[in-house]
């Protein structure tokens, strides 16, 4: 009844031969559909396992089943994979080049082939649902810290993706701009997008993940809904983690 | 007061025959356009030439850096082909920026493309590839300068590795890079001036040539650096517009 999306099995990431080991040993699941959250404190490998997810950090070990495909197989083209798999960054890495318009039609034109007209309607629209419509021309650096990561997000959306990562999505925005971006998130979350978001802003994963990961050390020391997690954590370590940001 | 002004009037008219003699008689000034136009023309394909081998070495060397930690973790020929590559480049660049320009063009013109008989050719070929080592110095440092998060942006929207570069990395590294290698531009300008060492007339050889011919100096060699010297002058504030415009456009 459940679709899975992507399935990891033993995903190990060593740096320096091993001397840091920034993933030790991932399994975990996403399903279709699903919001899932990872917290958990600094330097616990976080976003290495999200950029693992999209192969933006190349495995030492383990596999990454996307689709039922395993991504890690070297014969895999991980562009096609990519193209699935929406990623939001925590600096936006906007196009500075490019004015908003341009960055939404580049990849879809470039890589889907899509035609310049078609690429600009499907950008104008997304533009309009997050409030942006009037700022196509505009350049990245004339955007404020909450409008371009609305921007970073449908971006991504351009490509159809079937699944979107998000890395501390809102943790270089002033605190005003948060709320905006974490709207549009909450939207696509409802509209049925899969969703796996690293974040450190624990009423959205309260209110909108249906399950959380809480890491340390490069392990996932515990998973389950929100309610398990954050009302009843079991292990010292979430429960000291959750004293410090609660 | 009328020694003077005859000395003046005396001065005048010497100038004036020095200038018919080299420049009017026989036609030299033709000497000299046509120089000019040689040293135009090897100049600009030079410039091209280097630019677009500086793209491409650049594009190596900045792949090999960024990418020889990870391909060599996932192995294959894909990471051989490019360790080899880089080799070519890096054997290139070391050759090239160790040897004087002058000895590369004799090289060229007495060896390599002995059966040729166009000098300018030559003179294209041989400045293009020694230009091309210190545009793709340049090149490498602008891409180097892009922040990485906007390559992983590209690669995020699955953009493959060589589209990331040419439509997202090159273009911004490009931008920052375009005061310097207008510089570089200016500085093959004059280079481009031993080319007369194998008989190429540029400008500074149809100096020389009237030299040689009224045995009058100063005429044709003041004439000579005051051509390359307005070059450059225009050149340079054309750089100084482009770098302001840059900066604007960045706000
Ligand atoms: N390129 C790298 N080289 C060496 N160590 C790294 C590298 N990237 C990450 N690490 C280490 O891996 C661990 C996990 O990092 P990260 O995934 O960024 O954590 P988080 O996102 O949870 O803060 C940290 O100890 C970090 O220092
Ligand atoms: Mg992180």
């Amino acid at each position: 009844m459940k679709d899975k999306l992507i399935e990891i099995t033993g995903l190990k990431k060593h740096y320096n031969g091993g001397a840091v080991k920034a993933l030790d040993g991932i399994n975990a699941e996403i399903d279709k559909g699903e919001v899932v959250v990872i917290i958990g404190p600094s330097g616990s490998g976080k976003s290495t396992f999200l950029r693992s997810l999209n192969l933006l950090e190349i495995p030492t070990e383990g596999r990454i089943l996307f689709d039922n495909v395993d991504i890690t197989d070297p014969n895999v083209n991980i562009n096609l994979h990519r193209q699935k798999m929406g990623m939001v960054f925590q600096h936006f890495n906007l196009f500075p080049n490019m004015n908003i318009l341009k960055n939404m039609t580049i990849a879809p034109m470039t890589i889907l082939k899509k035609s310049k007209a078609e690429a600009e309607e499907k950008a104008m629209q997304l533009l309009k649902r997050v409030g942006l419509e009037d700022r196509a021309e505009a350049y990245p650096s004339q955007l404020s810290g909450g409008q371009k990561q609305r921007v970073a997000i449908v971006r991504a959306l351009c490509m159809e993706p079937e699944v979107m990562l998000f890395d501390e999505p809102t943790s270089a925005l002033d605190p005003e701009m948060v709320g905006e971006v974490l709207e549009v998130m909450k939207t696509l979350a409802s509209e049925g997008m899969t969703m796996a978001v690293v974040t450190h802003e624990m009423g959205f994963a309260r209110e909108v993940a249906d399950r959380v990961i809480f890491m340390d050390e490069g392990k996932i020391i515990e998973e389950g809904t929100p309610e398990d997690i954050f009302t009843n954590p079991e292990s010292d370590r979430l429960k000291s983690f959750l004293a410090k940001v609660l | 007061m009328d020694g003077i002004q005859a000395w003046f009037v005396q001065q005048f008219t010497e100038l004036k025959d020095k200038f018919i003699l080299c420049f009017i008689d026989g036609d030299r000034w033709q000497w000299i356009f046509d120089g000019l136009l040689n040293t135009l023309k090897i100049t600009l394909f030079a410039g091209l030439i280097g630019v677009l081998i500086g793209i491409i070495v650049a594009s190596v060397r900045s792949s090999y850096d960024k990418n020889s930690e990870s391909l060599a973790l996932r192995g294959g020929f894909g990471y051989h082909l490019l360790r080899f590559i880089n080799g070519i480049c890096q054997l290139y660049l070391t050759v090239i920026r160790g040897t004087p320009v002058v000895v590369q063009l004799m090289i060229m013109y007495f060896i390599i493309l002995k059966s040729s008989t166009n000098g300018v050719f030559v003179a294209v070929i041989t400045f293009g590839i020694n230009s091309g080592a210190y545009v793709a110095e340049i090149f490498r440092s602008g891409i180097m300068a892009v922040d990485a998060g906007q390559f992983e942006a590209g690669r995020s929207l699955g953009f493959n590795y060589v589209q990331t570069m040419r439509y997202i990395i090159i273009p911004q590294a490009f931008k920052t890079v375009l005061p310097t290698l207008c510089n570089e531009f200016i500085a093959l300008l004059k280079e481009t001036s031993v080319a007369g060492y194998v008989g190429i007339s540029d400008l500074t050889k149809a100096g020389d040539l009237i030299r040689g011919r009224t045995f009058e100096a100063f005429m044709p060699l003041i004439a000579v650096a005051i051509i390359y010297l307005v070059l450059v002058v225009i050149l340079t504030r054309l750089v100084g517009v482009l770098e302001r415009r840059l900066r604007r456009s960045e706000r």
